[in-house]
């Protein structure tokens, strides 16, 4: 009889336990399905960029009429905040953001696809922008109307494919090309071609992206084709054979940047396809000095913005923000945080004063006009054969 | 425990019972060993300098720890993500121990088919459940998206397991047990609060902490089915562009300490109050 | 008294719950409800809708258009490549299931024998509250401990047993095979855990006291109880394998690719016609493998005595 005490005293902590755990869990749940914005209360002290965050906020504060305050929801790429600056933005003028993030624009793009005005902001690259536009998931809107679109260099708002007759697509945040990095300690110095992967005295020594339309398209650069998001067969066939001479040569198919870094940083890959900007950090952390090049036959690359979701119920806090988040003080920091190019001009003549002009350099940061020599990504209309060609290599 | 004690005292000792034991004792051991052996590495990259976590360890520092504690981003996601998981625990647990008893004793016609329909969810990759939810949830229902619906979709394949589990535990149930208590009086309700309950425990338990694994680090159907909130396996799994930092090490050491010091912290206090009724009972 | 009964014994056995009159059955059948509408509603019907999506195609806009064909379906079956990398799953996860049961079985038995209930659910949790951190910080660290110039090479190499970085877990398939065992192995032993607790070990005793060498009683005695247990251990790691896809990326170099791999390709461009149909072809897969074997699988109680 003994025995059935001990259960008894242990039932009852449990259920105890039970019951407490469960009233409280639910009554949070409940509590945050119900207030839907989960944005914190702001923090007193920024960590970096923490001048910067007052400066700007005090400029915003004083230039802005008191205007609608409330919380939006955006679904962006994690390089686009932080923290100290959210927070700063909250308390100066009221308007916080209830941030969603996503790794790849197709996820995007379906998400907003599907929930549509649930969303209020957006962020995509490129030729995903004209592409929402054409599924009406977005709105236009006059970029010259806000006074923080004059910190842009001019080409930033004049370009083409984000041009339409309504208005400008999508605010322009930051871009970057595709470029090969490698080891000169390892590697013949003086590459300059897509042809580098390919070489197989580097077997089992180069990193690519797990990014099989990407990859596809690196091949179709080095077999010279112009546009490789809309190949045709022969052309398919073409990057697939140069696929095929790369795989042995592939150390691992990187999911994240994380892991190319990683790669570089210990020395298992002497070569990978980079986003411009992470070989400074596998310098910064220990690794060994990288040389970088951007490909003769033409890279790919990316340009991104924020656009506005068509049907969201907050868009009208969106201008007041984008007025001070794309201050060039926070430009200036995030571009110190993340290591690449941004569009906003004032705020690369901000880090010439902080003495970052090598840096800035260095990133093309005062070359914007380096995204027309790239291939931009976006939807194509091979996406279809180029993954079946892929999972063909790649399989067994 | 006292049963479990003298069932091996009276146990006829075979020639390899003490190897048996000590063999058994190295090898959990070990395979304890194996288990935490990335952890200590996952939180030894919590303390390196570097921005990417990974060997060479160029020096030790707190900083991330700092960042961690001033992420209020990261904070609410982790947050999020337990709520799903409790409630989605509780749910699922329920429902699949619901599930498992007619199952098992013959209250539905087709056993093997419902067995099977309930594997199925498994086998499916959370990709398309996920979609597939999304559509439905749209399309279908114009619902919109919440953390109700992360919920109901981490449902979906966290159910099975429990009806798995347990069912596996109620079959070969002694029956009698049940039989005999309805001899002395007992209501069925009765019966299973008092009986059946206790003896199944440890499967809802396993099911249970099965449904807390799969919820907590769930991200694919979680990216479609969730509103505009944040949960932490969304904010790691998203930093494709440019990569995590240790603050997701430093994070991941602060949730494996708080639960192992909750677990250790449960454990004594029960076996306190188990020895104050041992001894209040002499 | 050890004799098991089949169900039709139970008929003759007292009553409770073993009427047959329709409101009994219907009462019976009440706890499931529930789950049934889980299953029906958040799962069955959405998965309808993809089973009909895999029947048409993806087009540039990445909408799902009506336009009737079995594309999506030959193509797994005419490309190689997709019947290659599916046996090559299947193999995988074989040798994962088995190696999982070896360490879980044994893992199991000394929780539920030699140690008291607390202390088992302490381990428990031990075992498993690693894998509520993040699942990609933990491969992490094993790409830390396998890579070429990882821990284990450091280690091996530091203590004089080999000269030149090993190969073997070098962004390859036998990487991809430690990591999924690390990662599966938790389920396999709470599913032989949960079936296993509930044995009675004085059967041993008795099959021991009767002549019964101990692997014989763990043979004739044991593995047959425990059954159940095993068979949930073998669904519980065998089949989300044949859905790991991110495991063989973090983990495995470019010719690691399981069949989740090829099917999440797809699906991650938002192909979801031909994703769907391969990854319904697997599911069917083992569903068909699982009606044939289903006499295994039987789930109908059988009443034991004694």
């Amino acid at each position: 009889m003994a025995e059935m005490n001990p259960q008894l005293d242990r039932r009852q902590f449990l259920k105890l336990a039970g019951t407490v755990g469960a009233t409280a869990g639910l009554g949070a749940f409940l509590a945050a399905c119900t207030s839907g914005a989960t944005a914190a209360p702001a923090t007193a002290a920024p960590t970096t960029g923490g001048g910067a965050a007052t400066a700007a906020a005090s400029q915003a504060a004083a230039s802005a009429t008191p205007g609608p305050t409330g919380t939006f929801n955006w679904l962006t790429w994690g390089d686009h905040w932080y923290q100290a600056e959210m927070d700063a933005i909250a308390s100066s003028i009221g308007i916080k953001a209830n941030i969603t993030s996503f790794s790849d624009n197709i996820d995007a793009y379906t998400k907003i696809q599907q929930v549509g005005g649930q969303v209020d902001l957006v962020s995509g690259d490129a030729l995903w922008v004209p592409h929402y536009y054409e599924s009406q998931l977005i709105d236009p809107f006059d970029i010259n109307s806000l006074e923080v679109a004059s910190q842009l260099f001019s080409i930033a708002r004049s370009f083409k494919i984000w041009t339409s007759p309504a208005g400008y697509l999508g605010y322009p945040n930051g871009w970057a090309p595709i470029q090969i990095t490698y080891d000169p300690a390892h590697v013949t110095p003086g590459a300059d071609s897509w042809q580098l992967l390919l070489d197989p005295k580097y077997k089992k020594r180069v990193v690519v992206e797990d990014q099989p339309v990407e990859v596809m398209a690196y091949m179709g650069k080095a077999a010279g084709v112009q546009d490789p998001y809309n190949m045709t067969d022969d052309e398919i066939a073409q990057a697939k054979a140069l696929l095929v001479q790369l795989k042995p040569n592939i150390l691992r198919l990187a999911p994240q940047a994380t892991d190319t870094v990683a790669a570089l940083k210990n020395g298992e890959a002497w070569i990978a396809t980079i986003n411009l900007g992470a070989d400074t950090a596998v310098m910064d952390q220990g690794g060994p000095k990288l040389t970088t090049f951007t490909p003769k036959e033409g890279s790919i690359g990316w340009m991104d913005s924020e656009m506005l979701v068509h049907g969201g119920a907050n868009q009208n806090l969106l201008m007041p923000f984008l007025e001070v988040h794309e201050q060039a003080e926070y430009v200036a920091a995030n571009f110190m945080i993340n290591r690449r190019p941004l569009f906003n001009e004032k705020a690369y003549k901000l880090l010439i004063n902080q003495g970052q002009q090598e840096l800035a350099d260095h990133l093309l940061y005062n070359k914007p006009e380096t995204v027309n020599t790239m291939t931009l990504k976006g939807p194509g209309s091979s996406t279809q054969k180029v993954i079946a060609a892929f999972n063909d290599v790649f399989g067994s | 425990m006292a049963r479990k004690a003298g069932a091996l005292e009276t146990m006829p000792v075979s020639r390899y019972a003490r190897q048996t034991r000590w063999g058994l004792m190295l090898l959990t051991g070990v395979m304890l060993a194996f288990l935490y052996l990335p952890i200590a590495f996952l939180i030894l990259f919590s303390f390196e300098d570097a921005s990417t976590p990974g060997l060479p360890i160029t020096g030790l520092t707190l900083h991330w720890y700092q960042v961690l504690l001033s992420d209020t981003a990261i904070q609410t996601a982790l947050l999020t993500s337990i709520e799903i998981a409790v409630v989605v625990t509780i749910i699922a647990s329920v429902i699949g121990t619901m599930v498992a008893f007619p199952l098992v004793r013959g209250g539905v016609r087709a056993p093997g088919t419902l067995r099977l329909a309930f594997t199925m969810p498994i086998m499916i990759p959370g990709f398309l459940i996920g979609i597939g939810l999304l559509i439905f949830f749209r399309q279908a229902l114009h619902l919109q998206l919440g953390l109700y619906t992360v919920v109901a979709g981490h449902l979906v394949f966290t159910i099975p397991f429990v009806v798995l589990i347990v069912a596996s535990r109620l079959q070969g149930f002694d029956r009698h047990l049940e039989w005999a208590a309805a001899d002395l009086g007992a209501s069925p309700w009765r019966t299973l609060r008092h009986i059946v309950l206790p003896l199944i425990a440890p499967a809802i338990f396993a099911g249970a902490v099965l449904c807390v694994t799969l919820s907590i680090d769930e991200f694919v159907i979680t990216f479609f089915t969730i509103g505009p909130q944040q949960t932490l396996p969304l904010y790691i799994y998203t930093q494709i562009k440019f990569g995590v930092t240790p603050e997701v090490n430093a994070i991941a050491t602060v949730i494996l300490v708080t639960t192992l010091s909750l677990v250790v912290l449960g454990s004594v206090l029960l076996a306190g109050g188990r020895r104050l009724r041992h001894r209040t009972a002499e | 008294m050890t004799a098991e009964t089949r169900e039709g014994a139970a008929g003759s056995a007292p009553l409770a719950g073993s009427s047959n009159s329709i409101g009994a059955r219907l009462g019976r059948a009440v706890p499931a409800l529930p789950g049934l509408a889980v299953l029906l509603f958040l799962f069955l019907v959405p998965m309808g809708i993809m089973f009909v999506f895999s029947f048409w195609r993806t087009n540039n806009d990445f909408k799902v258009v009506v336009d009737w064909n079995l594309d999506n379906y030959l193509r797994f079956f005419v490309e190689g490549t997709y019947l290659r990398t599916f046996v090559k799953t299947l193999i995988m996860g074989s040798l994962v299931t088995l190696s999982a049961l070896a360490i879980g079985l044994p893992f199991a038995y000394f929780l539920v024998r030699y140690t008291g209930r607390m202390t088992q659910r302490v381990i428990l949790l031990a075992v498993i509250v690693p894998f509520w951190t993040s699942y990609l910080v933990r491969v992490y660290a094993w790409q830390a401990i396998l890579g070429e110039n990882g821990a284990l090479n450091q280690f091996l190499m530091g203590t004089g047993l080999i000269h030149t970085p090993t190969d073997i877990f070098n962004y390859d398939d036998p990487g991809v095979f430690l990591v999924l065992t690390y990662l599966y192995f938790p389920f396999a032993l709470l599913a032989l855990y949960a079936s296993l607790e509930k044995f009675d070990f004085t059967q041993l005793t008795a099959a021991q006291d009767l002549g019964a060498r101990p692997d014989q009683a763990f043979r004739h005695i044991l593995l047959p109880q425990i059954r159940a247990g095993i068979i949930t251990a073998c669904i519980f790691v065998f089949i989300p394998i044949l859905g790991e896809f991110l495991t063989p990326t973090l983990v495995g170099g470019a010719q690691s690719s399981l069949i989740a791999n090829l099917v999440v390709n797809y699906l991650r461009q938002a192909q979801f016609a031909e994703g769907a149909a391969l990854a319904i072809i697997i599911a069917a897969f083992v569903t068909v493998v699982m009606i044939i074997f289903r006499k295994s699988f039987r789930v109908e109680d059988v009443v034991t005595s004694g």
